[in-house]
């Protein structure tokens, strides 16, 4: 159980970091980003292009891919997001939607469909409690700690994070209280595009990188945010646990007893085949828009 | 030649019956459907297993495809039917990679039936009645292509139909807010499911007509970037507008077909060529999004008063 807990540690940092910059996109510009985790995909590739064409340290190559990231983010939204201000919410959708398939082709076109992984070197699993972790995964939970709290920092003490949350909540009157707007959509597309190619990274690191890493999240990400509350940062990152547990335990429970307890014979043992695994996300968001479309934290639907 | 050109037409006329029906369910009732495909992958395996594993005739395999397209359109409306795009848009593509993870993980029978391997040897409907009249298969495709176009015009009659008539008003009322056909009492919720219903069928055929034309299935055939794709034609075309859906389409299929011709003009890898058509037919929507956002046939909206 240990091992499942660690699994479902390490899948939480990874979605939260998309979470919740796909949350802060919607909550300043009222629309859902489909092209979102593809900042994720972008941002693993040029850290991997950065570390093993220049020779840099990882680290270096993942700052420098963030940040890169990040004024992407910035360079779409003038190219394309910032003409759209005053259109319908659902034509910005298929925009980035267009923008999505176009990042990821674009990623395919230069680097080939196969996968790639950092280079590391063998790193030996550490045990702990019985089960194995290995020093990566302790980097990516304690990276996400780490992010989250320099986050909370930002959202609560700084006035760049203070004209956010008035600019989510209220765009006109933060406006009118001379928040200068434009500005602070700069802001949330730099942080939260940097924020997904650091979630790239992390998944790149854990896993391997390729093509579809981003997209291949969507309904994890999109399923966080909304369950969390969609436009809440906060939600995103209680709507990440929720996710990435649901996942790991929902993939490790043996639902044997449950089900022969309804009375369907599932015979001695019942797991839910890992196939399925995007499908337990799928279900808690079905749950969500039945019971709380508008999701745990959040204040309108 | 001529073959290839029987071929496109034929495919032309399965993705304009899937436009059709997004765009009455996108174009005319603003419903943000981004899991189609999901319908048309439901069409093509319902009539497949019918066909193949229960040894239906062919006809009630397209049928059955259709009906099961439709139920599955009437499941994705129902929690999200009182509810904003947004949460559209993500449901909807959610369950159509439902739908395709199921059918990746479920074995159909024998051990390379279903999975990833999909379903081979698809009976196409009459094909033996023309081999024993002695007609190639050339000409067999022809056939093929007329029986598609007349399903596509069947659909075009029907969904004109359906648009002009009080319920068409009504899903048109919905698209420009929930405000006006709720204060006329008009069951927004209910308009919702019965037009996913009613596009869902539409594109369950269509899956079924491509699952019989192309013999083999296979879950790679159904990604969300195949939605996108039917996206692409009704944005370019004129959301609203069912003859721009149809422009849309022939546009976009001429596009994406086009990389043939260009891979024996140009030497240049395949898998590269396959991702530079879709980032052309990528760009090609945001710059219509931004230049024309009716399209390139506007939909023709009736003027009141003075």
């Amino acid at each position: 159980m240990i091992q499942v807990l660690i699994d479902a540690l390490v899948r939480t940092a990874e979605l939260s970091f998309l979470a919740v910059g796909l949350t802060m996109v919607y909550g300043v510009l009222r629309f859902a980003n489909f092209a979102h985790v593809e900042f994720a995909t972008v941002g693993a590739y040029l850290a991997l292009a950065l570390s093993s064409s220049l020779g840099l340290p990882l680290v270096l190559a993942a700052i420098l891919a963030i940040v890169l990231s990040g004024g992407l983010g910035i360079g779409f939204d003038r190219l394309i997001f910032s003409r759209l201000r005053t259109a319908s919410p659902i034509m910005l959708m298929i925009a980035s939607f267009a923008l999505g398939i176009a990042m990821r082709e674009t990623v395919r076109a230069i680097w080939g469909p196969s996968p790639f992984f950092y280079n590391l070197g063998v790193l030996a699993p550490i045990r702990l409690f019985g089960a194995l972790i290995t020093p990566t995964q302790i980097a990516i939970i304690l990276a996400a700690l780490v992010a989250m709290l320099a986050f909370h920092f930002l959202l609560s003490g700084t006035r760049l994070g203070i004209a956010m949350r008035a600019t989510a909540d209220n765009a006109t009157l933060s406006e009118a209280s001379g928040i200068p707007t434009e500005r602070i959509i700069r802001a949330v597309w730099f942080i939260g595009s940097g924020f997904a190619a650091l979630g790239g990274v992390l998944v790149g690191l854990n896993t391997q990188v390729k093509p579809d890493m981003g997209f291949g999240l969507i309904v994890e990400v999109f399923c966080a945010a909304i369950v969390g509350g969609i436009g809440s940062p906060y939600g995103a990152i209680l709507g990440a646990v929720l996710v990435g547990f649901a996942e790991n335990f929902g993939l490790a429970v043996d639902w044997s007893t449950p089900l022969n307890a309804i009375g369907i014979a599932a015979g001695p043992y019942a797991y839910i085949p890992t196939g399925y695994k995007s499908a337990i996300a799928f279900v808690l968001l079905i749950l969500t828009l039945l019971w709380r479309p508008r999701g745990i934290l959040g204040t309108k639907a | 030649m001529i073959e290839f050109f029987v071929y496109l037409v034929t495919i032309a006329a399965i993705w304009g019956i899937l436009s059709l029906s997004l765009n009455l369910q996108y174009g005319v009732a603003g419903l943000v459907n981004l899991g189609h495909v999901g319908f048309f992958m439901l069409g093509a395996y319902t009539s497949t297993i019918l066909v193949v594993m229960g040894g239906w005739p062919i006809p009630v395999g397209m049928i059955g495809g259709a009906v099961a397209a439709a139920v599955f359109g009437i499941l994705m409306a129902l929690p999200a039917a009182n509810l904003r795009e947004d949460y559209w848009a993500i449901s909807t593509l959610a369950a159509a990679e439902i739908v395709r993870i199921i059918f990746l993980n479920t074995n159909l029978g024998g051990p390379y039936v279903g999975e990833a391997f999909g379903v081979s040897g698809i009976p196409r409907p009459l094909r033996e009645w023309f081999e024993a009249h002695g007609y190639s298969l050339p000409s067999y495709n022809l056939f093929y292509m007329v029986v598609v176009l007349l399903c596509l015009a069947a659909a075009f009659v029907l969904v004109t139909y359906l648009a002009s008539t009080p319920f068409g008003r009504s899903l048109k009322a919905l698209r420009e807010g929930d405000e006006v056909p709720l204060a006329l009492g008009k069951p927004v919720g209910f308009l919702r499911v019965r037009v996913m219903a009613v596009g869902g069928a539409l594109a369950g055929l269509a899956g079924a007509l491509f699952a019989h034309y192309n013999a083999y299935i296979a879950p790679e055939y159904f990604l969300p970037l195949e939605t996108f794709i039917v996206w692409a034609m009704i944005i370019v075309g004129g959301p609203g507008n069912f003859i721009g859906a149809l422009a849309g389409t022939v546009i976009i299929q001429i596009l994406y077909n086009s990389t043939r011709f260009i891979a024996s003009l140009v030497d240049i890898d395949a898998q590269i060529l396959g991702s530079l058509r879709m980032i052309v037919i990528a760009v090609l929507i945001i710059l219509v999004i931004l230049y024309m956002p009716q399209g390139i046939v506007p939909e023709r909206r009736r003027r009141y008063g003075p």
